[in-house]
């Protein structure tokens, strides 16, 4: 008997803790047409929240590893893909990709390997360590960037073929937007009579930029300040004291009045769903998605130009998009996001809906991977002419 | 184009050009020339070259008021009444630009046709980044190529290839690039400014570019690119240059004896005035809310505070030279090694009074 298998591909993750990286590996794994592959799911190290996102179909196995060298954790996760039989693993994650890597190099498992790479310290850290170098030369065939500057290292720093390099910007599920009961932001947060109300979700870390935003408010003129209101939507204690710093740079600079810091939110969409406008301030994103979900909200936006997204976007009508840390061009952006008026703002929201539902669709996103999976399983590996995993005996497959 | 005063017709609002050149001169008329045609030859005309002249003696003057009635971009000349150094022209100058990108410029260099492209494209493609150096072929006084180049005759080539991303805390440690080489976007030249008075302290005095690289690193995103933009000429009336290796070794000798020999409240007044510029970088960062790069400096404020003021005991010396090896407050490099071995030696002699003890 004759049997057609779906191409068995792994994703694999640090954790199912709500982390970009985490969050676009789950979008991916629950968009894959079933029709032709079957989609696992491995956290090398913890459980979490978004084990609950992941469609049922989708088995999930947590390994339970302390370190990259974890050899007990090596060796459960390599039997695990043995057993399972899978085509592909596609690692999300540098410290996750590492440890694959090291499983492939050890002799452990020969399974082809996708490195999707969200590194977003680019700001800080662009070194290409002797170790990441090997891992990425020797353990990985595919190296998915999700920003061209990305791409770039791993070409030049790294010194990856460009075939082997590609850029896959991320995507957003729009299903999730659609039918959202809005929060009445005024009411729920005494900001009646306010004009425009600006929704930021990040959460109060280094990485982010709150205090450019403080900084903008404060250099507006105050009858143009006094209808602007900025929710910032994000924890405020992920990195203690930042918060507070803030907080006293906000009070020094008289702006308070105009920012409510509500914490992490569960209903962050009904959030969006309420806003006038999205926000996002940060010293460096390699994405970031919250301008996909501000676009997919069909807001109007401010983000600081620092991502593959708003790259994408920055020449189209969809937003502004300023020099990171630069209170004054993000001061000129509210400015001009004001003056627009209500009307003008909503149909600019409308064209970001709908470049995000054009460019950005999670569906669009996840076809063009699994044409890269397509490719990586039909091309003959290194010098060989054999195909990767070739079909043997009676199964054939997609590979 | 003529040159313009600043307090002529020109000097009115206009939308803000892309690319500024800041160049510092003073009695280089015998460079001046070789520097002006190659940027005339940039195959990214600059939008304006904002001159501070120091008061020169010589053809300098005339030379560059004869380039701007044929220069195709504005040139805005400002001459000195009395000389104030390269520190505090540098700051006159970058207070007059008004590009969204500001190349610093040397009078006795030869910048390559691709210099103000290249690093115009990489501020460009990478929004993040508020400086961007490169590094140089060296050139002899008549301008003919050395064999060598800048990073490695200052030895912070590998320091700079294997970590492209420069922190600040680097160059609160030490001067890792050079103002010629240098691209700083507009926002961290309105950090920089104005220049503290800290930084022309005689003791310890802090150049323009390293200060400009420190405010721009804690402020935002340094980067150093590994590629020869510029023939940087190296002759005797330079105020700054490269040392051939023999007399570089021999200033590194001297420099050692000296830290060795040097009494105590000598080397205390220059981490003093060390603390006071570092300082002041950790206020710019705090005042742009970078609390993270402003805590590192003030980390590096406390140590030089420490090396001024070891202790008093030869026990509480040595332990606060080692409690900073430990801590890695000293630079992982040959440098940072040889400052903690000097501070050891100096560590187990007793103490010397401080006049104002």
């Amino acid at each position: 008997m004759s049997i057609l298998r779906r191409t068995r591909v792994l994703a694999v993750t640090d954790s199912l803790e709500v982390g970009g990286a985490e969050r676009v590996a789950v979008d991916i794994v629950n968009s894959l047409d079933r029709s032709q592959f079957e989609a696992l799911m491995c956290a090398t190290r913890c459980d979490g929240a978004l084990r609950d996102v992941l469609l049922p179909d989708v088995e999930v196995e947590i390994t339970g590893r302390r370190a990259t060298w974890d050899l007990a954790g090596m060796a459960r996760f390599a039997r695990w893909v043995r057993h399972h039989d899978i085509d592909v693993l596609h690692t999300h994650g540098r410290g996750t990709m590492k440890f694959v890597a090291l499983c492939r190099r050890t002799g452990l498992i020969d399974t082809p390997h996708i490195f999707h790479d969200h590194y977003g310290r680019l700001h800080l850290d662009r070194r290409a360590t002797p170790g990441m170098r090997s891992a990425l030369r020797t353990g990985v065939d595919v190296y998915l960037g999700v920003d061209s500057r990305l791409c770039d290292w791993a070409r030049t720093s790294i010194g990856l073929p460009a075939e082997k390099v590609h850029l896959a910007r991320s995507g957003v599920d729009l299903r999730r937007f659609d039918d959202v009961d809005p929060v009445d932001l005024r009411t729920e947060f005494g900001l009646e009579g306010v004009e425009m109300i600006f929704v930021m979700v990040a959460n109060y870390r280094q990485q982010k930029d709150q205090p450019t935003v403080f900084r903008a408010l404060a250099q507006l003129p105050p009858d143009l300040r006094r209808r602007i209101a900025v929710i910032t939507v994000g924890s405020t204690t992920s990195e203690p004291g930042f918060f507070d710093r803030c907080w006293s740079m906000a009070e020094a600079l008289g702006v308070t009045e105009n920012i409510r810091a509500v914490g992490a939110r569960s209903d962050a969409l009904r959030l969006l769903a309420g806003a006038d406008g999205g926000l996002l301030a940060s010293k460096n994103e390699t994405g970031p998605l919250v301008v996909l979900e501000y676009m997919a909200s069909r807001l109007p936006f401010i983000a600081t130009d620092t991502g593959e997204i708003t790259r994408a976007v920055r020449d189209l009508p969809v937003g502004y998009t300023p020099e990171p840390r630069n209170p004054t061009e993000m001061a000129d952006a509210m400015a001009a996001l004001l003056a627009m008026g209500p009307e003008a703002r909503r149909e600019m929201g409308l064209r970001g809906r709908a470049v995000a539902e054009e460019v950005f669709d999670q569906q669009l996103v996840t076809r063009q991977i699994q044409r890269v999976y397509h490719t990586l399983l039909t091309t003959p590996r290194g010098e060989t002419s054999t195909p990767i995993g070739a079909a043997t005996g009676d199964t054939l497959t997609y590979r | 184009m003529s040159a313009i005063s600043e307090s002529g017709p020109s000097a009115a609002p206009s939308p803000r050009p892309r690319v500024s050149v800041a160049l510092c001169t003073y009695n280089g008329s015998r460079w001046l020339p070789e520097f002006l045609e190659s940027l005339l030859a940039q195959d990214l005309t600059p939008d304006e070259l904002v001159v501070q002249d120091d008061a020169s003696t010589d053809r300098t003057v005339s030379i560059l008021e004869a380039f701007a009635d044929r220069a195709p971009f504005p040139v805005r000349l400002v001459v000195n009444p009395v000389r104030v150094g390269s520190t505090t022209s540098f700051e006159r100058a970058l207070g007059r630009t008004r590009g969204r990108f500001v190349a610093l410029a040397d009078q006795d260099d030869i910048w390559y046709p691709r210099k103000l492209s290249r690093l115009a494209s990489i501020l460009d493609d990478d929004p993040i980044l508020t400086l961007v150096f490169s590094d140089a072929d060296l050139l002899d006084a008549a301008g003919r190529p050395t064999g060598g180049q800048l990073w490695s005759t200052r030895k912070t080539h590998r320091q700079l290839v294997t970590r492209e991303i420069v922190p600040c805390v680097a160059f609160a440690r030490r001067a890792l690039s050079t103002g010629c080489t240098m691209m700083v976007r507009r926002r961290a030249v309105e950090a920089a400014l104005p220049f503290p008075s800290a930084l022309n302290d005689p003791v310890a005095p802090m150049r323009h570019d390293r200060w400009l690289s420190l405010v721009a690193a804690a402020v935002g995103t340094v980067r150093a690119l590994p590629e020869a933009l510029l023939g940087f000429r190296g002759h005797p009336d330079q105020q700054t240059g490269v040392l051939a290796p023999a007399e570089r070794r021999q200033r590194l000798l001297a420099t050692a004896i000296a830290t060795l020999r040097a009494p105590d409240p000598v080397r205390a007044e220059e981490h003093e005035a060390r603390a006071r510029q570092v300082a002041e970088a950790a206020h710019r960062a705090d005042l742009w809310g970078d609390f993270e790069e402003a805590d590192q400096l003030r980390r590096v404020v406390a140590h030089h505070l420490t090396r001024a003021d070891l202790g008093t005991t030869v026990h509480q010396r040595t332990r606060r030279v080692w409690a900073g090896v430990a801590e890695g407050d000293y630079d992982r490099t040959v440098l940072g090694a040889a400052a903690a071995a000097a501070d050891l030696a100096r560590a187990m002699h007793a103490a010397p009074q401080r006049e104002d003890a």
